[in-house]
């Protein structure tokens, strides 16, 4: 298969920006109104003018689908993007997300005309709880690190209740970015903890890092390495035992579901990726959901409003009555569109299903795993021994020693094959590393393909090693310079003007 | 192996920073060696003057850092090599950010600190042979 | 038998399973202890077909009564504007929607020039020269402004209207406790709603990072102060952030344009659906001033060149402030926005056009200027209570001794949904309610809406 993307080309640019694009008096809208009422705004709070582009509709929709040709998404292809979990987005989810008796109701609306929404979110609710083995699940969240932000306002809530005075949060060295940043919001200090030559969290180290003043350990189960970190129970002790809380990022559930529970391992507060492992889109980077569940203890401090069944009156309705709650973090229910898509994939698949999704992404990945590994320069880092979960992260290490080449110049050279890049660099304690999550949305046949592309990758290296380094060049467009971008950061039309007024290229 | 420059005359510390002394008042910035690991430079964090700083120890501190030099992709600390009071910076730096690659040991530098104690401090810091036997253990 | 979104059949797993040594599927969880095991299949309803899905949620859909149904007057941080049918159908467009983030800027710039586009279009709105790709919602960019305030000042107190809305006041208050920002209140002139600037001068000191004030204000009055606001804010060396509902500044002065040196927003009424609060769309914005720009949470996409300098391209600028690289110095957590939700925006503002926004903006507060009129010729009603200037939300007080909970059932009983009771959380002001209409509402909603006050009233006087 070969792979060319679309590139819609003008002078010195692709498609042009929509300020380049309008001409005085187009429209691409129209309103009028049966009420006759003068509206009178104070004179110093009138807008004078308004710089929006003026364009035809055909032009706007013209614009937007080339701009749409030159981007890349699950639907044109694979996207073995590590940590992601970029799998197939069931279509019927939209339209069910888009009924008119779920997109267009108003959140403050009365209980009693909204019986359906509330009966999803209870519903929704009680399923999450079931895979994640949690008791309660809030749904306000809108993404992951917004959970993790939630979870770590819990813990805090948590003590400060106690009267206990913690201050710090352990986190592997392996963790997400997110992590680090959210528990130090939450006003924790964070304390790393290094990995093992196994990949997996360092007992002994954990052993030092935990103390009277540990307020919770953040884990991700399977790790970033996609390795199952099977000293769990060890750990949820350590941690218990000194007071502390278990936190379960769940970036990686999609490779346990069924399979194992956050909660079962000992885990308080988890967080549970709707736009990963519950297929619902990423949309370029959102929106998400990250639910948050909680074991027990930190119940009682969940956001309100919670979600209750009154069976006498058969009736759903919203408790605000909750003494211990830590209050709100949304704006409302959290991306309720979102949890729509979720529910209807529970749904679809079932029970079998996700645990089908999940045997399936598990031995894709193992798949790729052994198949990658066999190529020349191509290594793991950490334990080669167990089988991973979800994803492997392959060391483009002794590749870059024998020809130089680097993951990036790998990942770019991907793109050419019609493939998306999988994630690199990250995590950082591999070096040259190559993240891949091949999901269960992946044929054999898909999978095949991928390994003769970093096959092919692999020869290239060391033949014409010139082609990687100028990767890609399918794409719409080459290599960006993106130290000049960074440097004199051009952020918008107006901050583009003021530097270029004749608007030629900067 | 590449050839980094380490002008003689001035005083290195093992992080890569070097120091010259005029008087009590030390130029402090980073050395070619660093900048090259680095790669393009982006943007630097300039400390405050006034900011009194600490010589770098192995057991590192805020009272050490004297800014931050961000590449694309990375941020990484800078530490003092000399304990004082942060006099000057230089504020070339915040629109030439590309002046600590092209030029790190003198349009690049990045700030002068009032040195309390030089010669206690420089007895921690090395000459340039040494800094550049130092660096080539790492490559 | 296979799922049908999992291509590899049990044939071919175990032909794959073979050529990788293993002999059953379970063997690839041998890793994980029996006692972290389930040891028993998920408690959830068995699979559904497509059609059984269909039914199921349109059935849970039939207990909800939207308001393309009947006429709901509910504002309040969620407001229902007409979205039109060819900006949902390029929201829909696959290769948007089933994107990740832009990471890959070579193959992904369509979503980067949309986004940009975005950036540019809310920034020309707002009169501000940056804009991030989004926040979650109007409430997080609100607490996200407190926080970069603090760290643009250094300073820790952060002031915000009296009269905002509970969620804000609430999720503010889960942000600040954290860095330990102080929020503190100003209360309002009775008379107009407008913020009371005496109380402002006495709480604005040296140590104050930011004054917040939203544009209108939370129960409809238009602050029109705004540049003393802005004066004294700034000579005490903190900055003003102003909250916007965007459609308003189809009609209404640009913040930026008074001396606001971060906006924030909820860009949900442009161009998305409300569906039930969410997903919301935040805005923010601040000026272009290293101090600031450098501060500001969340993706910023930027405009550059291919390597060679000829092409003009988009990709992802300033990721140092990010979670993945400072992680816990980064300027926020936020990692997973809104990004479609945005997209939406920018295909919307570029329908729009200067003269479709001011049409819908216009449209929505003659709506509101009609229906205090028909309502206030009730007796017992008082709308609004403020005596200002309103945009599209106004308040409504009932005078004849009934709960607002009550007086909302009877209009609902006549069709019509009534606005949200705010007496919880502002006892002084009595029985009131906010109401909003847009320009989804005709004459004929809002005469009924008249129509069954009157009949709520009557007999309760």
């Amino acid at each position: 298969m070969s792979f060319k993307q679309a590139r819609w080309e003008g002078d010195g640019c692709l498609e042009k920006l929509v300020f380049e694009l309008g001409r005085k008096s187009r429209r691409g809208s129209f309103f009028k109104s049966d009420v006759a009422e003068e509206v009178e705004i104070p004179k110093k709070l009138r807008r004078a003018s308004l710089g929006l582009p003026e364009i035809s509709e055909p032009d706007v929709v013209r614009h937007f689908t080339r701009l749409s040709e030159m981007n890349f998404s699950v639907d044109s292809g694979f996207y073995p993007l590590g940590s992601c979990t970029m799998k197939y987005n069931p279509k019927i989810n939209e339209e069910m997300a888009a009924l008119d008796g779920l997109a267009n109701i108003h959140p403050l609306q009365d209980e009693d005309t909204v019986q359906g929404a509330l009966e999803l979110m209870y519903r929704l609710e009680r399923m999450l709880a079931e895979i994640g083995g949690v008791s309660r699940v809030c749904l306000q969240p809108s993404a992951g690190a917004h959970g993790e932000f939630l979870g770590m306002a819990l813990v805090r809530e948590h003590f400060k209740l106690k009267n206990e005075k913690r201050t710090e949060v352990i986190v592997p060295d392996s963790a997400h970015g997110t992590n680090f940043t959210s528990a130090a919001m939450a006003g924790f200090n964070v304390v790393v903890v290094p990995s093992n030559d196994k990949g997996r969290v360092d007992l002994d180290a954990l052993e030092k890092a935990i103390s009277n003043k540990t307020a919770a350990l953040m884990l991700t189960n399977p790790n970033t390495l996609g390795l199952f970190e099977f000293d769990i129970s060890k750990i949820a002790k350590m941690v218990h035992d000194a007071g502390g809380l278990l936190y379960y990022d769940g970036a990686n559930l999609n490779g346990i579901m069924g399979k194992a529970r956050p909660g079962d391992m000992g885990f308080d507060i988890v967080h549970f990726n709707l736009h990963k492992t519950f297929s619902t889109p990423h949309g370029g980077g959102g929106p998400g959901a990250g639910p948050v569940g909680v074991v027990n203890g930190p119940e009682k401090l969940l956001p309100t409003p919670v979600v209750e069944y009154d069976e006498k009156k058969g009736r759903y309705y919203f408790d605000y009555d909750r003494p211990n709650s830590i209050g709100k973090i949304n704006s409302f229910y959290g991306n309720f569109g979102v949890l729509v898509k979720a529910y209807a994939y529970i749904l679809t698949m079932g029970a079998d299903g996700l645990t089908e999704a999940t045997e399936t992404a598990v031995l894709n990945a193992n798949y790729l795993m052994k198949k990658i590994q066999a190529i020349h320069g191509f290594s793991l880092k950490y334990d080669s021994e167990t089988p991973c979960k979800h994803e492997v992260v392959i060391s483009a290490e002794h590749l870059k020693g024998e020809t130089g080449a680097t993951a990036r110049d790998i990942a770019k050279r991907l793109l050419d094959h019609g493939i998306h890049a999988p994630t690199y660099y990250f995590p950082p304690i591999v070096p040259e590393s190559l993240m891949i999550e091949p999901t269960e949305t992946e044929s054999k046949e898909e999978l095949d393909n991928f390994v003769r592309a970093m096959k092919a990758i692999n020869e290239e290296a060391r033949k014409s090693p010139e082609r990687l380094r100028g990767a890609p060049s399918s794409t719409a467009i080459g290599r960006l310079d993106e130290v000049k971008a960074s440097r004199e950061p051009v952020i918008s039309w107006m901050t583009f003007m003021a530097k270029s007024p004749r608007g030629n290229n900067i | 192996m590449m050839a980094y420059k380490t002008p003689v005359g001035l005083y290195y510390s093992k992080e890569h920073e070097w120091v010259k002394l005029e008087g009590n008042l030390a130029k402090v910035g980073i050395t070619d060696f660093a900048q090259s690991k680095l790669g393009d430079v982006v943007y630097v964090e300039l400390p405050e003057v006034g900011k009194a700083v600490l010589q770098a120890t192995e057991q590192k501190s805020k009272e050490m850092e004297i800014g931050a030099a961000e590449s694309i992709k990375a941020v990484s600390s800078i530490y003092s090599p000399i304990s004082g009071t942060v006099k000057e910076v230089n504020e070339a730096l915040k629109d030439q950010p590309e002046l600590l690659n092209t030029k790190p040991y003198d349009e690049g530098w990045l700030c002068v600190i009032d040195a309390k104690d030089a010669a206690a401090d420089l007895k921690n810091l090395i000459d340039s042979k040494s800094y550049e036997a130092h660096i080539a253990t790492l490559e | 038998m296979g799922h049908r979104y999992i291509p590899n059949t049990r044939e071919i797993r175990d032909e794959m399973l073979n050529e990788i040594g293993f002999s059953k599927v379970d063997d690839l969880f041998s890793d994980i202890p029996d006692g972290a095991r389930l040891k028993r299949n998920l408690e959830l309803p068995a699979q559904m077909s497509e059609l059984e899905l269909k039914r199921h949620l349109s059935e849970l859909a039939a207990k909800n009564r939207s308001f393309t149904s009947f006429p709901v007057f509910l504002g309040g941080g969620a407001w229902q504007h007409y979205v039109p049918a060819h900006v949902r159908s390029i929201v829909q467009r696959a290769e948007f929607i089933t994107a990740y983030t832009p990471y890959q800027p070579e193959i992904s710039q369509g979503m980067l020039q949309a986004l940009f586009e975005y950036q540019s279009l809310i920034a020309e709105l707002v009169g501000l020269e940056v804009a991030n790709a989004s926040m979650y919602d109007w409430a997080s960019a609100v607490a996200e402004s407190a926080l970069m305030c603090a760290r643009v000042t250094g300073r820790k107190k952060f002031i915000v209207p009296k009269l905002i809305s509970p969620e804000k006041t609430s999720v503010l208050k889960n942000y600040s406790e954290g860095p330990g920002l102080e929020i503190v209140s100003v209360g309002h002139d009775p008379e107009t709603g407008e913020m009371n600037l005496e109380e402002l001068g006495e709480k604005l000191d040296s140590g104050t990072a930011g004054v917040y004030i939203e544009n209108p204000s939370y129960l409809g009055p238009i602050e029109t102060h705004v540049e003393e606001i802005a004066e004294m804010t700034h000579k005490a060396g903190a900055l003003f952030v102003v909250g916007v509902n965007p459609i308003s500044l189809g009609i209404l002065r640009p913040p930026g344009d008074y001396g606001a040196d971060i906006v924030v927003g909820e860009g949900q009424p442009l161009g998305n659906a409300v569906s039930f609060g969410g997903p919301t769309l935040g805005i923010f914005a601040c000026r272009n001033e290293q101090k600031l720009a450098r501060q500001i949470p969340g993706r910023l996409i930027g405009m550059t060149t291919t390597i060679d300098g000829k092409t003009r391209g988009f990709t992802m600028v300033l990721q140092t402030r990010e979670q993945h690289i400072k992680r816990e110095r980064a300027t926020s957590n936020i990692c997973s926005n809104q990004a479609l939700c945005a997209v939406a925006a920018a295909v919307y503002l570029t329908s729009m056009g200067p003269e479709g926004l001011r049409e819908v903006a216009t449209i929505s507060a003659a709506n509101a200027r009609y229906a205090m009129k028909k309502l206030s010729k009730i007796d017992g009603i008082q709308t609004p209570i403020f005596k200002s200037s309103h945009f599209n939300e106004f308040t409504l007080k009932i005078k004849s001794g009934q709960k607002m909970e009550d007086f909302n059932k009877e209009l609902l009983k006549n069709g019509v949904h009534g606005g949200r009771p705010v007496g919880k959380e502002f006892p002084e002001l009595g029985e009131v309610s906010l109401l909003c209409t847009t320009e989804m509402h005709t004459k004929g909603d809002i005469d009924g809406l008249a129509e069954a006050a009157a009949a709520a009233m009557e007999g309760k006087r």
